[in-house]
């Protein structure tokens, strides 16, 4: 069992009310990730990136597939845009947020880390812990190492809050 | 809340909702009578918690329930984790992909169960 610390990055006030403690700049690093993310969400259907972000729903028919994204696709990408138009409201205010605000930066995190490691490559052997600090991508590893930790607090605190 | 009590979900359990619906979809008459399953594929990126997290909120299961199904994706490569009508599966299979899940559904069949 993890050992709670008293403060973490994600807090429950209490009666569905929830605080994120991030700094300003923090704040800003996210939010440009989140334009970064919505610029991705506006690519060609076939851009890599997207590929985690809008899978195949029937594996094992095609042309039902593409009746299903003719009508889903769009609203998927809407449903994405609307958690993006809540996180940057909750990245903007160090105000108190509510239960559904959360949820939506809980989605939108995980939609960055889906897209950075589909770009990282990132598998089911390789750890970006292992990445060494001359690596190009070492950057993104890092980030993409915060993102889960902050996914992880994010989940843990929506659970038990 | 269904399947509180039953620690795996099978091909062949279905939605307690499903059981009102009465009239097929027009789009459904040709079908045959095999429910779809909704399948969550086994991936590198999303973490642990958040997919059985997901499990309770879209399905209402209990945290052991989900547990154990995020578990059985984790090992086997995949689990079913919905089933139902075409109609039901494919909402189930959009909630999912919102959360960025890889899941996919099928018609249901014995030899693959």
């Amino acid at each position: 069992m993890r050992k709670r610390k008293k403060t973490g990055p994600v807090e429950a006030l209490g009666d569905g009310v929830f605080r994120i403690n991030l700094t300003d700049s923090e704040r800003e690093t996210m939010l440009a990730f989140v334009d970064q993310l919505e610029e991705v969400l506006t690519a060609e259907h076939t851009d890599p990136r997207l590929r985690r972000l809008f899978p195949t729903a029937y594996h094992e028919n095609p042309d039902l597939d593409a009746e299903y994204q003719g009508y889903m696709r769009d609203e998927l990408s809407a449903s994405r845009a609307s958690s993006i138009a809540t996180v940057r409201e909750v990245l903007g205010t160090q105000e108190p947020i509510s239960e559904a605000q959360l949820y939506a930066f809980m989605m939108v995190l995980n939609s960055l880390r889906l897209v950075l490691g589909t770009l990282l490559g990132v598998s089911e052997d390789e750890d970006t812990d292992d990445i060494e600090d001359d690596d190009p991508t070492f950057g993104q590893a890092q980030l993409y190492g915060y993102l889960g930790w902050l996914l992880e607090w994010t989940v843990d605190t929506l659970s038990n809050g | 809340m269904p399947f509180t009590t039953d620690p795996v979900i099978r091909p062949w359990d279905t939605h307690a909702s499903d059981t009102q619906v009465a009239e097929p979809d027009v789009h459904e008459t040709t079908e045959t009578d095999l429910p779809w399953i909704v399948l969550v594929w086994n991936d590198p990126i999303n973490l642990m918690s958040y997919v059985s997290f997901v499990f309770q909120k879209l399905f209402g299961y209990s945290k052991e329930k989900a547990d154990l199904l995020m578990l059985d994706v984790h090992e086997k490569g995949r689990a079913v984790v919905s089933s139902g009508t075409r109609e039901h599966a494919e909402i189930d299979v959009f909630r999912l992909h919102e959360h960025g899940l890889w899941a996919t559904m099928q018609k249901d069949s014995q030899k693959d169960s």
